[in-house]
């Protein structure tokens, strides 16, 4: 036991060493001082105002997925130079409903 | 009471939530944080202990709150994310010494399933990203730049839909987190999933573990270079990685909190249900864990959470007991326990329920509060001001001044209590066996009024009579000098100290005398332009035996002078404005800073900032103490001056953080008070009042004071009885020591003045009280405690059966008179016109007190109305029943003698899950309920329509943030009919978080002006974090969020006083209100609580 015990990590070893611990049967009073901020750097820079991703995850899944078959299939529309203009995705998913 | 109500907080939250330890103020500070749901307090460690350094309040109930340290930073950033999903980055600047706000936003969705098992929220260990599970199915990611800015989030699709943790493991090349989660069959299991940034999805984690504990809860990261994570179940902890799987069993405990101690992670704290203190250590060998550990350290409060401060020493933070500063020893105490608790720091939450009593009979409301929970509950006594512990007392009318004397210069004790009459000065003094005897001083005059006393240097003690002053030795006691006031004046008014004497007589002439040993010389006369109404020389210099200057009160003109001393120059002259003459001057020094106050014969008061050196007066405010005039008089208590107000209501100004605060003394009426501090009563006042003298000691100054009757069993309600003077509680005491978690459910009887249990009465297995009161039935003069129960069967949804006990105290002891037993738990009961009224499951009951023929009673059933989901809190107001409903708000219902019967006059049709309600006048209603809302309905009687009147209207609505379990009517302060406040009519609240509120009805001017000054002060006031004050106050549930309506945020307005000058006097201008006018207003409202 005494080895799991000792040892104990320290920052400032002086921390706590003056530590007069008070009447245990009258609680410890803490009242810091209530902080009032009147500046203006309550307020974030602008560009540090997040806001979520406004894209569903699902349309962002079929985005991605559309571009991912874009990408896999430019290769092959460089060999097929011919018809393949009717084959290109719709891009005008994003208006239809889902 | 009325539509237009003022919230605001007595008591703040005390609930300890959340806690962290990290360098916040700076590289080498080092911090803890504490968040007490809406708060966050800021702590500094230091050689003494912990230091508090600031209270933030936080718009926002705090769901997460981490410390993090992103790259090329020095010091911590504070991540704080709130339950209506708001989260900010704050900083501190130390320069500034203010919170400034590195990031915010909104992360709310608009669809989603808001998460049962509470919010998640973890920041990577490399700082790349901040994770967040709010809804289930989602986990939401704020990804960092290289540049430590947080950039746009985004939602990723979790499949594990019944989550119980996530956290981030350590020492992983891309950001992976690890889920435990419970699947469909009820099964426990983890799985790692790495964050792909760049696809925003989640690719397969390295490792995954099937079927644990059923029981775990809790994820444990363990830092590199082991890596890892333990999972800590009900019955085995499990050290689990990519290349290890260690396990031990655990006695059978559900871990609440944990808290690391090595930054290598091989050693965590771990704090159970009933508030044992563990150590879990990680045995390793080459960066190869080999094996677990776990030992009993010993008890502590049933922990929340748990930081490792410094050099053995640990915070734990409580949600159902006070919250403690331990230290790990290496050795074991008697008890086998390693944990020393070296100071506490007082929870009141959870409030369960309270009443409010006038304990003292002293027009004084105190709120006996059902405090913490388990183990650690307790009564805590909360009472507002400052009481005074009467040592001793004696009959004296006609008291005109009392002053306290020395046998000699050194000595530190009082010896002589002067006390002057009208036409008599006596002498009083402890005597051999410590009793107040009379006395005599020979060289004092007696048969005068004295006017002013004081000790002085040499051993000499100086008395000034209307015609003289008279220096006297103090320890001959005859007379060695005196000085006569000129033919045909007569001195008004004096003051002294130790080396001087300032006097003034009629026709404006003021007299300054040095004292020396044996010999009053006469420095200086200056004739004023009126006459003086009081004077002061206080010595607040350097020099404890005399002062530089000199305060003086005029009337005529109405003005307060500074006067330099010896040479009687004016130096300052302030008009005081107004009529009313300057009654005590005082000069006067707190925390450094010092003061001139002045008190004026129509009970306000004036203080002033005074500038020693040049005596310059600024930042004038007034505040109103009384009605009747103020004395004004300093005294001392642990090591630290405050000043003593006498008047019809005695207030005893302090300082706080360089804030002049003004708390009330438990005393009706005080004409003189001097400080007495004798060997016998050391550190005690004298105190003059209706017709006695009192000696007494005084409270600590603070305004609040809380009294903990610790019980060791769950209080969950309680009533007050004043004709037998006592309480009755229910309470359940859990038996820890059997092998099955048994509990027990108890009616105690408590004697109000020592709160020793006095009686018990064990309700039967499964058995809850549910509902107390103390009442008294028609036709029967005796008072009886009635407690409602319910047998709550572990197969039933819904209590099926409960009783009805009917208790009288006789000889100190709980006799069950009569019982009834109900189809349904008794969740409330109430007197209602000589009747029972009791709320049954869905039911409204009535119950008759009836005689038998015997001469025993019973009661019998009368009337009832069906009709609600379940009827949990009724209040009634003559014929007129309000029913808080589990989920369908407010409704009113009426009895009608007549017919003996209970109908439904009107109700809310909106759905508000109901936590309290309350009745604030004859039409007007206020109801909490579990979004943490407060809103009032009225009754529409004139409405047009049937409908019309039985719908009742929505008249106020307001976000508190704190979870409402009771109103009662009553007040904290001691309400005098003829001061302002006295006239505003207030409920008491009690919430979660131990919180105290007060809820005040105002009339509309006030509330119109305070309106303005609420939205003014928004501007000025900044919310921490960039959080809205606005949104943060409107009322928020699943279906709707509106504009708070008919409330005010009592803790922004009052915040009015915490602001500089500057910011006081833009608000001024905006509002245009003179800046002293403000602060008068706002200040009267402090006075509420």
């Amino acid at each position: 036991m005494g080895s799991m015990l000792g040892d104990w990590p320290s920052f400032d070893p002086l921390n706590f060493s003056q530590l007069r611990p008070s009447d245990p049967s009258s609680p410890s009073r803490m009242t810091p001082v209530t902080y009032c901020p009147t500046h203006d750097r309550c307020q974030p820079p602008p560009n540090q105002v997040i806001a979520s991703e406004s894209r569903n995850i699902l349309l962002r899944n079929m985005y991605k997925r559309t571009e991912d078959k874009l990408r896999s299939k430019r290769p092959a529309s460089e060999i097929l130079i011919t018809d393949q203009g009717l084959k290109h995705p719709r891009t005008s998913t994003a208006e239809s409903p889902f | 009471m009325s539509i237009w109500n003022y919230v605001v907080t007595a008591h703040k939250p005390t609930n300890v939530t959340h806690s962290c330890v990290g360098n916040f103020t700076g590289p080498q500070e080092l911090n803890l944080i504490i968040a007490k749901c809406t708060r966050i307090e800021i702590h500094l460690l230091t050689p003494q202990g912990l230091q508090p350094m600031l209270d933030v309040p936080v718009y926002g109930r705090i769901a997460t709150l981490e410390l993090f340290r992103p790259h090329g930073e020095t010091h911590d950033l504070l991540f704080i994310a709130t339950e209506r999903y708001k989260f900010c980055v704050l900083q501190w600047d130390p320069e500034a010494a203010e919170v400034v706000t590195r990031a915010m936003g909104d992360v709310s969705d608009r669809i989603g399933r808001p998460t049962d098992n509470g919010q998640i929220g973890i920041i990577d260990p490399d700082c790349r990203l901040i994770g967040l599970h709010l809804y289930d199915g989602l986990f939401k990611v704020i990804p960092f730049d290289n540049k430590g800015q947080l950039k746009e989030a985004f939602n990723i699709r979790l499949e594990e839909l019944q989550v119980l943790d996530i956290k981030f493991l350590y020492g992983c090349a891309k950001p992976t987190i690890v889920v435990l989660y419970q699947d469909n069959k009820d099964a426990r299991h983890i799985k790692t999933y790495e964050v792909a940034l760049k696809d925003k999805d989640f690719v397969e984690g390295p490792w995954s573990q099937n079927n644990l504990d059923n029981g775990a809860d809790l994820l444990i990261p363990v830092p590199p270079p082991l890596c890892g994570v333990l999972i800590i179940g009900e019955e085995t902890i499990v050290y689990c990685s990519a290349t290890a799987f260690k396990a031990i069993p655990i006695r059978p405990s559900i871990t609440r909190a944990y808290g690391r101690v090595d930054a290598d992670g091989s050693r965590y704290l771990l704090g159970d249900h009933n508030g044992l203190l563990h150590l879990l250590v990680i045995n390793h060998e080459k960066e190869k864990v080999t094996g677990l550990k776990i030992e009993l350290l010993g008890e502590t409060s049933i922990a929340s959470t748990i930081s490792y401060l410094d050099n053995a020493f640990v915070y734990i933070g409580s949600s159902y007991g006070d919250s403690q500063l331990i230290k790990l020893n290496l050795q074991p105490d008697p008890k086998g326990s390693y944990v020393e608790v070296l100071e506490r720091y007082v929870n009141l939450g959870p409030i369960v329920d309270f009443c409010v009593v006038d304990l003292e009979r002293q027009g004084q409301g105190q709120v006996v509060t059902c405090s913490g929970a388990y183990k650690d509950g307790s009564l805590r006594i909360v009472r507002n001001g400052i009481g005074i512990n009467e040592q001793a007392s004696v009959e004296l009318q006609g008291i005109k001044g009392m002053w306290s004397l020395r046998s000699a210069t050194d000595d530190p004790y009082d010896t002589f209590l002067v006390v002057s009459f009208i036409s008599e000065t006596r002498i009083l003094a402890m005597n051999l066996e410590d009793e107040l005897e009379e006395t005599e001083i020979e060289g004092f005059c007696s048969e005068a009024q004295t006017l002013f006393c004081h000790d002085a240097v040499f051993n000499q003690l100086v008395q000034v009579t209307s015609i003289s002053v008279r220096l006297v030795s103090s320890t001959s006691r005859e007379l060695r000098h005196e000085w006569f006031a000129p033919a045909g004046f007569s001195v008004n008014v004096a003051t002294a100290n130790a080396t001087q004497v300032l006097l003034a007589t009629g026709g404006g002439h003021l007299v300054f005398l040095e004292i020396g040993d044996g010999v009053l010389t006469e420095v200086k006369h200056a004739q004023l332009e009126y006459d003086i109404s009081c004077l002061d020389i206080n010595p607040i210099g350097e020099n404890p035996n005399h002062s530089h200057i000199a305060a003086v009160g005029m009337w005529t003109d109405i003005s307060v002078r500074i006067f330099s001393l010896p040479d009687l120059n004016l130096i300052t002259k302030e008009h005081l404005g107004g009529e009313i003459i300057p009654r005590s001057v005082l000069l006067c020094s707190f925390e450094g800073v010092s003061y001139l106050l002045c008190a004026l014969g129509d009970g306000h008061l004036l203080n002033f900032v005074l500038n020693m050196n040049t005596g310059e007066l600024t930042d004038r405010k007034k505040v109103s103490l009384g009605t009747q005039p103020i004395t004004l008089r300093t005294f001392s208590s642990k090591n630290a001056t405050h000043v003593f107000a006498a008047s019809d209501r005695p207030t005893v100004i302090y300082s706080s953080n360089k804030k002049l605060l003004y708390s009330n003394v438990n005393l009706r009426e005080v004409s003189y008070m001097c400080p007495f501090n004798s060997a016998a009563f050391p550190d005690s006042l004298a105190i003059a009042r209706e017709g006695e003298l009192t000696i007494g000691t005084i409270d600590d100054i603070q305004k609040l004071h809380i009294r903990t009757i610790q019980l060791g069993e769950h209080a969950r309600r309680i009533c007050h009885q004043e004709q037998t003077r006592t309480f009755a509680i229910c309470s359940l005491k859990y038996n820890q020591s059997s092998t099955e978690d048994a509990e027990m459910h108890f009616v105690r009887l408590i004697d109000d003045q020592t709160f020793e249990f006095i009686s018990s009465y064990p309700l039967d297995q499964y058995e809850y009280a549910c509902s107390i009161l103390s009442c008294s039935f028609s036709d029967d003069s005796n008072v009886y405690y009635c407690v409602g129960t319910a047998y709550v069967m572990p197969e039933e949804n819904e209590p099926t059966k409960g009783r009805i006990l009917v208790f009288i105290v006789e000889d100190g002891k709980l006799q069950l008179i009569a019982e009834k037993e109900t189809k349904g738990a008794v969740y409330s009961l109430n007197a209602f016109n000589g009747k029972l009224l009791a709320a049954i499951n869905q039911k409204i009951q009535l119950y008759k007190w009836m005689l038998r023929d015997d001469g025993t009673h019973e009661l019998q059933s009368e009337c009832g109305h069906h009709g609600h989901i379940l009827a949990l809190y009724v209040q009634t107001r003559g014929d007129f029943i309000v029913v808080g409903d589990l989920m369908k708000s407010i409704s009113l219902l009426i009895y009608k003698h007549e017919e003996g019967a209970i109908e439904e006059r009107a109700r809310d049709y909106n759905a508000n899950w109901m936590s309290a309600v309350e009745i604030l006048d004859d039409d007007i209603y206020l109801g909490a309920e579990n979004n943490f809302n407060l809103f009032t309905v009225r009754k529409n009687s004139e409405g047009a329509t049937d409908e019309e009147r039985g719908r009742l209207e929505v008249a106020g609505e307001y976000h508190l943030g704190e979870f409402v379990n009771r109103f009662r009517h009553g007040s904290l302060v001691m309400r005098l009919p003829d001061s302002d406040v006295g006239q505003i009519p207030t409920v008491i609240f009690g919430t979660v978080n131990g919180v105290i509120g007060v809820i005040a009805s105002l009339p509309l001017e006030q509330y119109t002006f305070l309106e303005k000054l609420q939205a003014t002060l928004r501007k000025v006031i900044k919310g921490v974090g960039g959080l809205s004050h606005e949104q943060w106050r409107s009322f928020c549930n699943e279906k709707k969020t509106v504009e708070s309506k008919n409330f005010l945020d009592g803790d922004l307005i009052e915040s009015f006083l915490d602001l500089s000058r500057n910011r006081m006097e833009e608000i001024s201008k905006a509002m245009t209100v003179p800046v002293e006018e403000l602060m008068k207003r706002v200040e009267e409202l402090t006075r509420l609580h």
